[in-house]
C-alpha cells in the first residue's frame, strides 16, 4: 500500500479491517531523554566488561581438560595445547561459563515467558502500578531497555529482546564461532545482564498479576518448616519456581472452602511466591475480592535441598512440579511411596502421559487409584483443581505408607550393623560428611552424628548408589530426626517485593558515604557446607553490624530455621525495611532482580543520574559508589552463576563458597599492579591511583569466616567519605580479629587519612604505620603526612568511563 | 618402615576425572625430597586444619624448616593461638592462586615467585579447582599435595589417606624429617 498522510474520514467504511503495525512515536512521558544504549547488542557494552575484566582479571580452574563437543574431539586442552578447531583452554572454559550463565538466564527469561502468556490469558492486559511508593519501577527494564512499560503486554518487546539476545549468544558457543575467553567473558556479562532483566519481568509480572508485596516492610509472617504441615490434613506439596499452577490449586482451596481438608505447602521458589499473593495494593480487582491474603494460608515446606528428606519423612499425599530446581527424579522417589505427581510445565514432563485434555474427574481416579504414578497438566487451573483434589482423595489411600513414614527400629539396627566400614559413601559425598563414622556410630546405638550431621546432608543420594550393602541412608538420617522434623516449625517474612523510592531516599546519602557500610544480598540455594546454618550466621553478623541485610530465594527459606534465644527467627529479631540493621526477604529468585534495582535507583533517586539505555553509566556508579556484596553461600545451579555474572557487570561483586569452583570461573584484583586501579576523577579528567575497591568481583571464599570477611571488604568503594571508611575499617578489622585472631595484613591500604583509622585501634595503626610501614605521622597533630596510597578528597568523583569527565584537565 | 603413601591412588571425588594429565601418588621420601631441593617453597594451609589440631603443630614444624606458610581461610588463627607467625602469612586461597599463576608475582616477600607449591589441609575441591588453575596457566611451577587427599590435578600427591588418621600423621612426620635432615 503506498504510504498515505494526513487526516482521513472513516465514516463512509464498513467492513474495513484496519492493521497498524506499531506506534512508532507516542507521547513522551518521561522527562529522560534516551539514553547512549538503548538495547544493547552482545558487543554494545564491551567497552564496559573490557574495563570490568581488565581489572579484574579472569581466572579459570577448569574442571575438565578436554572438549568433548564436536567430531574432531576428544581434545586435551591442558596447558597451552589447542583442540583442533584452535581453541585453547581459556577460550575453552569462557565457552563453558558462556553456556552455564545462558542455562541460568534462559530459565528465569522462559519463566517470565511462561508467566507472561499465562496472567495475560487469565487476566488480560493489566496496568502497570507498583504504587505510590515506587515510581522508579522497573530499573532494570528502564536502564537497559530504554523503555517504561505501562502495562503487562508492554513487557512483551523486552522479553522479545532477551530471547533475541540469547539466540545470539548461545550461536557464539558453536564450534568454529568465538575464540577469545575476554570476548566470551564479555558475551557471559552479557547474558549475566540479560539475566537480571528477564528477572525483573518475571517477578513484576507475578507482583501485579497475583497482587503481591509491593515493598512491604511488614509483610506477614508465613509458617515455615516440615512440621508445619498438619498430618490430619491432605498435604499438596508445590515443587519448583512458577507459581502458576500452584496459585490455581490455592486458588481452588479457596474457591472450594477446603482448606480445612488441605494444606498447600511450597517447596523452592513457589514455596515463596505462594506466600506472596494477594498481600498487595488491592489489584486486580479478582484477586483483591476473592483471594485477599491468600498466600497467608500456604505454607513453606522448605527449601530445595530438603526435597529429599521430605519424600523421606513421607509429608506429602500428591506433589505439583512446575519448573527448575526439580530434582529429575522426583517421579521415581514419589512413586516409590505412593504419591501421585502431577507435571504442570512444559520444561518437565517426565515422560508422563499429557491428560490437559481430559475431564478432571477422570484425571483424579487414574492417580487415587494408583493406575499410573503420575500426569502432565499443561492448564494451570486444571493441574491446580487435580492436585488438590488428588490430595484429599488419595489421603486414605495411603494411610498405611504414612504409617511406615520412618524405618522401624528393627530395620535402623540391621542397616546400620551391616556397614562395612568402606568408606565408598564418603568418596563421593559432596560435603564430605564422614558417612562410614556416622553409620557404624548409629550401629553403636549414638544417634547423635546423624542429628548433628542432618543439616550439613544435601539429600543428593550418592552415598546411597555407592554403597555396595544398599544401606539406605536418607532413611537412617530421617528415623534418626523424626522429632526435629515433626518440630521443624518456624516463622519467615513473606517476600516484600521491590525497593521502595522512599527508603533509597532515606538510605542513598548515608550508603554512597559509607556511612551505612553496605548492602548484602545472601541469594540462592544453601546447600554447601553448613550452608543452612552458615547462611543464617552471615546474616546475623551483617544485620547485627548495621549492614542493610537482603535475601531472596531459598536462603530466604534456610535462616529461618534458627532462633535466639528467645526462640525468635531472625524476622521476628529485625525489621524488614531495607536499611542498617534491617533483614529484608524480598522474594523469590527472579526477585533478585529488585536487588539489581535497589543499587540502580541509588544512582538515579539519590545522585540523579538518568538510567534510561545508560547501563554502563549506572554501573560505573555502583562499581565507585555503592558498597554492595552479594553471597551465594551453597548455590547448586547455573541460575546462580548468571545471577552472580549480572551482579558483576552492574557492577556488584559477589562471593560464592568452595563449591562453586564447579562455576570454573572467578573475577580477581592483583593489588600488586597499581596500574590496574588507576581511576578517574570526573570533576577534570585526571587519573588517580586509588586502593582496591572493591578488590575482586567473583571470589570463592574457603570457610564461612573468610567469606564474612571478604564481604565487609568487598563493601570499600572509593567514594567512601571518611567517616563511612572509618565505618568499615573498623567491621573489617573487627571480623579479622573475631574469627581470624589477628588484623588483615591490608588493612594499611584502605587508609588515607587519619579520620579514615577506626577510633578503636588507632593509637596502635598510626604506631604500625610509622614502625612497620614507614608512613611520616605526625603525632602532635595525630596526622599522617605521608604513606597512603591516595590522598582523601571529599569532593572526588571516581568514575572508570570517559564521557563523564566534566571539564577536561 | 615408611608409610606407603602410593596406595589407593584414586581422585577422592570419584567422578573427578580431568583429562589425560593425572597427578602421581609418591612416597613420602621422594616428595620430601623435591621439597627440600626447592629453590623456592610454599606450604598452603587451609581451614580442615582445625578437623585435626595436630595438624597445626606439624605444619609449624614444616614452617620451623625454612619452608614459608600461606595461611588461608582463617587458619591464621590456628598459628596466632600457638604463637608461631614468623613466616606465615594470612591470603586466600583464590587470590594466593591467582597470584601464583602470574610469572611476574613476586611472591608474598617480594622475593620472586615460587617455584613448588605444596597444598595441606584444604577443602578437598577447591584444592583440587586451584591446582587444576596452576597446571593449566602456570606449569612453571610443581604442585605437590602433602593433602589426606589423591590429588588428580597435583602433579605429586599422595594416596587417600584419609580414613586412616594415624598413618597420615606419620607420613606427615615423615616428610618433615626429611627437610629437617
Amino acid at each position: 500500500m503506498d504510504k498515505m498522510e494526513g487526516s482521513f474520514s472513516v465514516e463512509d467504511m464498513q467492513n474495513v479491517q484496519i492493521n497498524i503495525g506499531a506506534v512508532v512515536k507516542e507521547v513522551e512521558e518521561w522527562d529522560q531523554p534516551m539514553g547512549p544504549f538503548p538495547y544493547p547488542s552482545i558487543a554494545t557494552l564491551r567497552d564496559w566488561d573490557f574495563k570490568l575484566i581488565n581489572r579484574y582479571r579472569v581466572f579459570y580452574s577448569p574442571i575438565c581438560d578436554r572438549c568433548t563437543l564436536c567430531t574432531y574431539g576428544p581434545c586435551d586442552l591442558t596447558g597451552d595445547k589447542r583442540g583442533a578447531c584452535g581453541i585453547d583452554q581459556a577460550a575453552q572454559q569462557g565457552r563453558i561459563v558462556l553456556l552455564a550463565v545462558l542455562m541460568g538466564c534462559t530459565a528465569h527469561c522462559a519463566h517470565g515467558r511462561h508467566l507472561y502468556h499465562w496472567t495475560l490469558e487469565k487476566f488480560g492486559d493489566l496496568p502497570f502500578k507498583m504504587g505510590d511508593e515506587i515510581l522508579v519501577d522497573a530499573p532494570l527494564t528502564r536502564t537497559i531497555t530504554g523503555t517504561k512499560p505501562k502495562t503487562l503486554k508492554e513487557f512483551g518487546p523486552v522479553l522479545g529482546y532477551v530471547e533475541e539476545q540469547v539466540a545470539q549468544l548461545l550461536a557464539c558457543t558453536h564450534t568454529g564461532q568465538e575464540g577469545n575467553y575476554r570476548d566470551f567473558e564479555s558475551k557471559a556479562l552479557h547474558a549475566g545482564m540479560l539475566d537480571s532483566l528477564g528477572k525483573e519481568v518475571s517477578d513484576m509480572i507475578q507482583i501485579i498479576a497475583y497482587d503481591m508485596p509491593r515493598g512491604d516492610e511488614d509483610a506477614p509472617l508465613v509458617e515455615c518448616g516440615m512440621g508445619t504441615l498438619d498430618k490430619n490434613k491432605a498435604i499438596l506439596i508445590t515443587y519448583g519456581h512458577n507459581l502458576a499452577g500452584s496459585a490455581e490449586a490455592m486458588f481452588y482451596a479457596e474457591d472450594n472452602k477446603l482448606w480445612d481438608k488441605v494444606d498447600i505447602g511450597g517447596v523452592c521458589c513457589t514455596a515463596i511466591d505462594n506466600t506472596r499473593i494477594g498481600e498487595g495494593l488491592g489489584y486486580p480487582e479478582e484477586i483483591q475480592t476473592k483471594y485477599r491474603m491468600v498466600g497467608t494460608k500456604a505454607k513453606i515446606a522448605g527449601a530445595m535441598g530438603w526435597w529429599r528428606k521430605m519424600v523421606e519423612a513421607n509429608v506429602m499425599d500428591c506433589v505439583m512440579v512446575d519448573e527448575q530446581c526439580v530434582y529429575t527424579n522426583a517421579l521415581e522417589e514419589c512413586q516409590e511411596k505412593k504419591v501421585p505427581l502431577i507435571a504442570t510445565n512444559e520444561k518437565i514432563m517426565l515422560g508422563l502421559p499429557d491428560r490437559t485434555n481430559d475431564p478432571v474427574d477422570e484425571i483424579v481416579d487414574d492417580l487415587v487409584n494408583f493406575r499410573m504414578p503420575g500426569v502432565a497438566i499443561i492448564d494451570p487451573i486444571k493441574a491446580g483443581e487435580v492436585g488438590v483434589r488428588t490430595a484429599i482423595a488419595v489421603k486414605p489411600k495411603r494411610a498405611d505408607e504414612r504409617k511406615k513414614a520412618f524405618i522401624t527400629e528393627e530395620e535402623f539396627k540391621k542397616y546400620a550393623e551391616s556397614c562395612t566400614y568402606c568408606h565408598s559413601c564418603q568418596f563421593v559425598c559432596p560435603p564430605h560428611i564422614k558417612i562410614g563414622d556416622v553409620v557404624q556410630e548409629a550401629a553403636k546405638g549414638n544417634l547423635e552424628p546423624l542429628s548433628s550431621t542432618y543439616e550439613i546432608c544435601v539429600g543428593c543420594r550418592r552415598c546411597e548408589q555407592a554403597c555396595p550393602q544398599d544401606i539406605p541412608i536418607l532413611s537412617l538420617y530421617a528415623y534418626a530426626n523424626q522429632e526435629y522434623i515433626k518440630n521443624q516449625k518456624f516463622k519467615m517474612r513473606a517476600g516484600r517485593g521491590p525497593v521502595k523510592d522512599t527508603e533509597i531516599r532515606r538510605v542513598g546519602a548515608p550508603l554512597v558515604l559509607g556511612t551505612i557500610p553496605g548492602v548484602i544480598a545472601i541469594i540462592g540455594c544453601a546447600n554447601y557446607p553448613n550452608g543452612t546454618k552458615e547462611c543464617y550466621d552471615i546474616a546475623r553478623e551483617f544485620v547485627d553490624r548495621g549492614f542493610i541485610v537482603t535475601t531472596t530465594g531459598c536462603m530466604a527459606m534456610d535462616m529461618s530455621l534458627y532462633t535466639d534465644e528467645d526462640g525468635k527467627t531472625i524476622w521476628e529479631q529485625f525489621p524488614g525495611g531495607f536499611d542498617g540493621r534491617n533483614i529484608c526477604n524480598i522474594g523469590s529468585c527472579v526477585s533478585n532482580a529488585h536487588i539489581h534495582g535497589a543499587a540502580i535507583k541509588v544512582a538515579t533517586i539519590f545522585a540523579g543520574r538518568n538510567e534510561r539505555a545508560n547501563y554502563d553509566d549506572i554501573a560505573d556508579y555502583i562499581l565507585s559508589k555503592v558498597g554492595a556484596c552479594g553471597v551465594a553461600w551453597g548455590a547448586m545451579s547455573q541460575k546462580a552463576a548468571s545471577i552472580a555474572t549480572g551482579f558483576n557487570r552492574l557492577g556488584v561483586p559477589a562471593v560464592v563458597q568452595p563449591h562453586s569452583v564447579m562455576y570454573r570461573r572467578a573475577f580477581l584484583g592483583r593489588t600488586d599492579k597499581k596500574e590496574d586501579w588507576e581511576i578517574i576523577d570526573a570533576r577534570d579528567g585526571s587519573r588517580v591511583y586509588c586502593e582496591p575497591a572493591p578488590e575482586h568481583m567473583l571470589y570463592v571464599a574457603e570457610s564461612v569466616e573468610e567469606c564474612m570477611l571478604m564481604m565487609a571488604k568487598l563493601c570499600f568503594r572509593p567514594s567512601d567519605n571518611s567517616q563511612g571508611r572509618m565505618i568499615k575499617l573498623t567491621h573489617y578489622c573487627d571480623i579479622s580479629m573475631k574469627y581470624f585472631g589477628c588484623m588483615p595484613p591490608d588493612w594499611p591500604i584502605y587508609v588515607r587519612h587519619a579520620s579514615d583509622l577506626p577510633l578503636k585501634w588507632k593509637e596502635d595503626m598510626m604506631k604500625e604505620l610509622e614502625s612497620k610501614y614507614g608512613w611520616e605521622i605526625d603525632w602532635k597533630r595525630k596526622a599522617i603526612l605521608s604513606g597512603p596510597i591516595r590522598k582523601s578528597d571529599v569532593s572526588f568523583d571516581p568514575t572508570n568511563i570517559e564521557r563523564k569527565i566534566r571539564v577536561k584537565k | 618402615m615408611a608409610v606407603d603413601t602410593t596406595k589407593n591412588a584414586v581422585p577422592f571425588e570419584m567422578a573427578q576425572i580431568p583429562g589425560p594429565e593425572m597427578a602421581k601418588a609418591y612416597n613420602t621420601a621422594v616428595i620430601g625430597a623435591i621439597v627440600k631441593k626447592a629453590k623456592r617453597p610454599l606450604l598452603v594451609v587451609g581451614a580442615e586444619l582445625f578437623e585435626d589440631p595436630v595438624m597445626f603443630d606439624k605444619a609449624i614444624e614444616i614452617g620451623k624448616t625454612g619452608v614459608p606458610i600461606a595461611a588461608t581461610a582463617h587458619s591464621i588463627k590456628g598459628f596466632v593461638e600457638r604463637g608461631y607467625t614468623d613466616n606465615v602469612t594470612m591470603i586466600g586461597l583464590h587470590p594466593l592462586t591467582n597470584y601464583l599463576r602470574f610469572k611476574d608475582w613476586q611472591g608474598l616477600d617480594g622475593k620472586g615467585q615460587y617455584d613448588v607449591v605444596i597444598f595441606m589441609g584444604i577443602f578437598y575441591k577447591f584444592a583440587s579447582a586451584m591446582f587444576s588453575a596452576l597446571k593449566n596457566f602456570n606449569r612453571d611451577i610443581k604442585r605437590v599435595s602433602i593433602d589426606r587427599y589423591y590429588h588428580v590435578n597435583a602433579d605429586m600427591t599422595f594416596g587417600n589417606l584419609a580414613f586412616d588418621p594415624e598413618k597420615y600423621h606419620e607420613a606427615i612426620d615423615e616428610v618433615i624429617a626429611k627437610l629437617a635432615a
